[in-house]
């Protein structure tokens, strides 16, 4: 069990009725990616893969927020990093600014050799409320799921204590922030091991301004064109770079 | 102006919601027991259909909310916050117009709080989630019985007299079985035909969608669903093919191959009899009906390592390309896991015979200090040869830290074979200098046993390991065969000056035991730096018998001393090394040497004698790894390692399998020294679909084993194993692929370069011989998806030779390879293949015959029957009958072409059908 410490600062936070609500901190997110079923569909090489590499391939990455911004970006270092060529993936170190007032973000993605830079309108996501409920880093969350990119099924757990509506990578547009969040096709989770309060400075949401400008579709399209002969690996591609 | 301003910005927003026909919900939260006013409750409003989330607000610091752009159909509101209870509420909208809920009241939650129970029952029933799982077993029920009838037998679980199964109240609408569609919609299909014993666990849950059955969690609608959860070994099934080829001229190949499994159990069986090349598996094949393809994962390197073919390795039935092959193999191979896949067992049995009979010609220039010899060889060739193999491999997983690794392999083989040759050798002026007619026999068995035994450790402290390794080897050799040759020898006149007749029995007998153990250890001194040290002690006795017979009256009985020996050889090696390896996030370096210490003492049993050598051994390397991005990095690396002379290197024995070369050992020979170096620079693009990779690689070798020769005036060679300086080669390649995106075309280019220094010594002269290979290649190729695949190759080469005694005489000459190719998918399930090699040798002033060859292959094929389970195919190989097998070396004094007999034109018609049950053959 990961340490899970909620530090409780007398800052931005708001009295009603027993209940605080955040409007601005940082959230540090815990993502796990589950390499041996990823290696289950490689029969053979998979199963000896499995032997040498940890089930888990675990890195950290901080959500801050502030009213109505929320920056995601590579977090601290993992104890034991896992490196292995077969585990690297595209898009794995993002850095997402989302504007909540105007409904844009500029994200930065690392695809192959191609650092990008994405701007564009927020993602909508038809997200279905479900009553379950969970505790998550000290806060009592909501289950919601959804279907985005047409068959990537997302089950994110949001807290209403906070209120910039926001989410790791893309994943936003819930009645507070998320908190956990599922993909099982893509074998990866993150849930939030800490929130705190202090510490957020207006340099934290400095835009990412390196890469080549393009928007969601474009990026689709140039994508589908190069991985066109990758066979059963080029849907997967896809979908982690345009999570 | 600025109010012109307002106004259209007003007007504007007043047209848009009217054309949009969204509706809005207002009201205010409020606590009913403080009566105050909720600020930052969650408003949220859900489609009643789907629970989508259409819009949602917080309350201000009045409790007042505002949703705005709702749909208009049954919406329902939910109203939540942190210590409150829920408040939800169902509302139709049906105009544009603003609705207003008026003042909500909340309760608080503690208000609210009951006591709940939760308890959870062990054992028989299990509660995960909204899944309600039943352990099969646990109820019991007739033999033979169906699913069916268990179900009967589980709480809250009904079923009809006409199979309708009801649960919790709920009618089952589906059954999956291990979560998935059982033959359709029907659920009485699976619960009436499968047997209750061959369930693991019933489960019952709320099937929302297929993805949500696959994630076991919840997400909409509701369908009562069961899922039947087989046991592991009732997961039955079997795939296979079968291959009934044959043409005119007596050509066939014809093979079968079955794997059936059950749950983690698989047996498979395979048998091939074909004379058109094919010997055994190939490597989609091997993973599928043989034990796998023996790779192994590197951690040092991220990457997978194919060890060689046990076939290959042991001399076995392997076709090269050479002669023409008949041959049979057949195999069986068995292979489980049990306990959670920690013990791993697996054995096969394999079957090889090869037939091969060619013919061959050799044509060879021998540069001499003073003179040219050019020599004739053609021969005629059968061999036959055959084995049984038998291995297995037994794994156990002890604990998370810990395991075992046994296997062992042993085989047994004859061989026979047969060859004639007809050798000539001319001089400079084209008259002969001597002839030779002979014939070689024989006739032999191998055995051999080898096992190894692997323990491996991973301590808590990440990057502490230890293993211990154990291996023997066992081999034998024995042989007994003829020499029969008359070589006669020409004085200048032309006339016969010298004639000799042997006619010899060889009786060939070898003998090697191995013993070798060793044991490392890896501490991390920090999270980046790793120290391996390795122990190890390595024990081989061998004995060699070589027995040379001359014939006298019709008995081959006379021995004869100068081409016989037995020699006993025992070598003891003590090894240690240390290596340091760094891993970091942009680059991994390690850097390490062993050292090993050998005594050698070689026993001539006959004179009993004895030699004693001992050599120390280095083996040091260097390994630099640095990666500018995933898909973009430079490598250097390098090696050095010594190699002792074989043993028949060092044994002082004449072998006059040859009579016109004879080969004899050197005992004073020193071990060589080999420096390797390597530097690779490899990126891919891969959004634009751009390769660049190079590598340079240099070796030299300090006492480097060469020959030193002796060629007589009779056009004898007699050559001798010797230590020389100054031996090196050069490898140089550069390569660039683009993807020409207009044309969909993949385009690759490359470079290489290659140059050697050969040393060796001639008639007590050192010559150094020089080669240089020149290369240029390109290559194109289109695919597009279950249409077409054609491409186009071509290269040019440019080989150049020389040798110091006689710079005068220059070797060079040019070559070209051209390669086309097309796969096409025509209507009506056909397909058709073909490709056609163009091989172009420049003739030479020394090569001057015709080597061109043009190779052309083509085969039609058409899918057969339901799944395109069947495949008739017509293929030619070989339409213009022109193929010849063919190779020059030009890296010595001794420059030579070689050209073979091999596979020429042939028809095949064949037959394939792939048969299956419950899975497939995986592809790679």
């Amino acid at each position: 069990m990961k340490p899970i410490f909620l530090s409780l600062l007398v800052c931005i936070t708001v009295y009603s009725t027993k209940a605080q609500f955040l409007s601005k901190g940082k959230i540090e997110f815990e993502r796990k990616v589950n390499v041996h079923k990823q290696f289950d569909a490689e029969g053979e090489w998979g199963q000896m893969l499995k032997k040498s590499t940890p089930q888990f391939k675990t890195d950290y990455f901080d959500l801050y927020f502030e009213n109505d911004k929320s920056m995601y970006k590579p977090g601290r270092e993992a104890d034991a990093p896992v490196r292995n060529f077969f585990l690297s993936n595209p898009a794995s170190a993002n850095v997402v600014l989302n504007d909540y007032t105007s409904n844009q973000f500029i994200s930065q993605k690392q695809v192959f050799e191609q650092n990008f830079l994405i701007q564009d309108t927020i993602r909508k996501i038809n997200w279905k409320i479900t009553p379950d409920t969970r505790k998550i880093a000290g806060f009592d969350c909501r289950k919601a799921v959804a279907i985005i990119l047409d068959s990537i099924y997302v089950v994110a757990f949001f807290t209403d204590e906070i209120l910039v509506p926001g989410g790791p990578e893309s994943f936003s547009g819930l009645p507070g922030m998320i908190l956990g969040l599922a993909l099982p096709r893509l074998n990866t989770t993150w849930f939030a091991t800490k929130v705190q309060l202090e510490g957020v400075k207006t340099t934290d949401f400095a835009p990412p301004v390196k890469g080549k400008k393009t928007t969601m579709s474009e990026l689709k399209v140039s994508i589908q064109k190069s991985l066109k002969d990758w066979g059963k690996y080029a849907a997967r591609n896809i979908w982690l770079i345009m999570i | 102006m600025k109010n012109l301003l307002f106004f259209f910005v007003l007007l504007l927003a007043v047209v848009n919601s009217a054309k949009s026909q969204h509706a809005s919900v207002k009201g205010s939260v409020k606590d009913t027991s403080n009566k105050k006013d909720l600020q930052y409750s969650v408003v949220a409003v859900l489609r009643k259909s789907d629970s989508v989330l259409v819009g949602y607000s917080r309350t201000n610091q009045g409790g007042n909310f505002i949703v705005k752009n709702l749909p208009r159909e049954k919406l329902i509101v939910w109203i939540t916050h942190p210590t409150f209870a829920d408040y939800v509420e169902e509302i139709l909208i049906k105009d544009t117009s603003v609705l207003d809920l008026g003042t909500v009241n909340l309760t608080t939650k503690s208000q609210l709080l009951q006591e709940v129970i939760v308890k959870q029952q062990l054992g028989a029933i299990r509660f995960k989630g909204d899944t309600t799982e039943f352990i099969a077993d646990s109820f019991k029920v007739r033999p033979n019985a169906s699913v069916e009838d268990l179900l009967r037998t589980l709480p809250g679980i009904q079923v009809t007299k006409d199979g309708k199964i009801s649960a919790q109240g709920q009618t089952i609408e589906k059954v999956l079985v291990d979560g998935e569609e059982f033959f359709g919609d029907d659920p009485t299909i699976a619960t009436q035909n499968l047997r209750a014993d061959a369930l693991e666990k019933v489960q019952v849950f709320d099937k929302k969608s297929d993805q949500a059955a696959f994630t076991g969690i919840d997400d909409g609608q509701s369908k009562k669903t069961l899922n039947l959860k087989l046991k592991e070994n009732k997961k039955n099934g079997y795939f296979g093919k079968v291959t009934l080829g044959a043409g005119p001229k007596n050509f066939w190949n014809n093979n079968g191959m079955i794997n059936s499994f059950k749950g983690k159990r698989k047996v498979s069986a395979f048998g091939i009899m074909s004379n058109t090349g094919k010997t055994g598996l190939d490597w989609n094949e091997q993973s599928n009906y043989g034990g796998g393809n023996n790779m192994e994962y590197m951690e040092e390197y991220g990457g997978f390592v194919s060890f060689g073919n046990y076939d290959q390795d042991f001399g076995g039935p392997t076709y090269y390309g050479e002669g023409l092959p008949s041959s049979w193999s057949g195999g069986l191979h068995f292979s489980n896991k049990w306990r959670a896949d920690k013990n791993n067992f697996n054995s096969s049995y394999l079957f090889n015979k090869l037939n091969n009979a060619g013919t061959s010609g050799t044509f060879t220039q021998t540069i001499l200090p003073d003179t040219l010899y050019f020599t004739n060889q053609r021969s005629t060739n059968f061999d036959s040869r055959l084995r049984h193999s038998l291995n297995a491999m037994f794994e156990i997983q002890i604990d998370s830290s810990s395991s075992v690794k046994i296997s062992t392999r042993g085989s047994l083989g004859k061989s026979l074979s047969d060859n004639s040759l007809y050798t000539e050798s001319l001089n400079s002026s084209s008259n002969m200098v001597n002839r030779s007619n002979r014939n070689v026999s024989s006739n032999g068995e191998n055995a051999s046993a080898n096992t190894t035994a692997l323990w491996r450790k991973k301590f808590k402290k990440k990057g502490r390991t230890i293993s211990w390794n154990l291996q023997q080897d066992f081999r034998k050799n024995t042989s007994s065969g003829f020499l029969n040759a008359v070589n006669e020898y020409f004085a200048k006149s032309g006339l016969i000056s010298l004639s000799d007749t042997v006619d010899q029995k060889k009786l060939n007998e070898s003998q090697t035991f191995t013993l070798d153990t060793r044991a490392t250890y890896t501490e991390p001194l920090s999270k980046t730096a790793y120290l391996e040290v390795n122990y190890g002690v390595a024990t081989s006795n061998s004995t060699s018998r070589r027995t040379t017979l001359d014939e006298a009256g019709g008995i081959y009985a006379k021995r004869i001393d100068s081409l016989s020996n037995e020699y006993a050889f025992n070598i003891l090696t003590n090894s240690g090394g240390l290596a340091l390896r760094i891993v970091k996030k942009k680059y991994n370096f390690s850097l390490g040497s062993n050292l090993s210490y050998s005594d050698f003492e070689q026993t001539d049993l006959r004179a009993d004698t004895n030699f004693n050598y001992s050599f120390i051994n280095l083996f040091p390397k260097a390994n630099f790894v640095y990666s500018f991005t995933q898909f973009k990095r430079l490598s250097f690396n390098y090696n050095g390692n010594t190699r002792q002379p074989s043993l028949t290197q060092l044994q002082p024995l004449r072998d006059n399998t040859d009579p016109l070369s004879i080969y004899i050992g050197n005992p004073d020979l020193k071990q060589e020294f080999r420096n390797s170096f390597r530097l690779t620079f490899n990126d891919y693009k891969v959004l634009n679909q751009r390769s660049v990779y190079a590598n340079i690689s240099l070796t030299n070798v300090s006492n480097a084993i060469s020959n030193s020769d002796r060629v007589d005036s009779l056009g004898r060679r007699v050559f001798q194993s010797i230590n020389v300086n100054g031996s090196y080669n050069i490898n140089a390649y550069a390569g660039y692929g683009y993807k020409i995106k207009v044309l969909d075309l993949s385009w690759n280019n490359n470079l290489s370069y290659s140059a050697g220094q050969m040393i060796n010594f001639i008639n007590g002269r050192k010559n150094e011989n020089k080669n240089e290979n020149y290369s240029i290649r390109t290559s194109f190729y289109k695919n597009k998806a279950k249409k077409y695949h054609v491409g186009l190759s071509s290269s040019i080469t440019y080989t150049t030779s020389t040798s110091s005694i006689r710079k005068d005489v220059v070797t060079k000459f040019w070559s070209q390879t051209h390669n086309v190719y097309g796969n096409v998918d025509l209507p009506l399930k056909t397909e058709f293949n073909t490709d056609c090699d163009f091989n172009f040798r420049q003739r030479t002033s020394v090569f001057d015959r015709n080597n061109n060859v043009i190779r052309w292959n083509a085969s039609l094929g058409k899918k057969l029957f339901k799944n395109d389970v069947g495949l008739l195919k017509l293929s030619v190989f070989d339409i213009l009958d022109q193929n010849i097998g063919f190779r020059r070396n030009v890296t010595s004094n001794y420059v030579y072409e070689k050209t073979y007999e091999t596979l020429r034109r042939y028809f095949l018609l064949s037959f394939t059908l792939n048969f299956s049950k419950n899975g497939k053959p995986s592809q790679f």
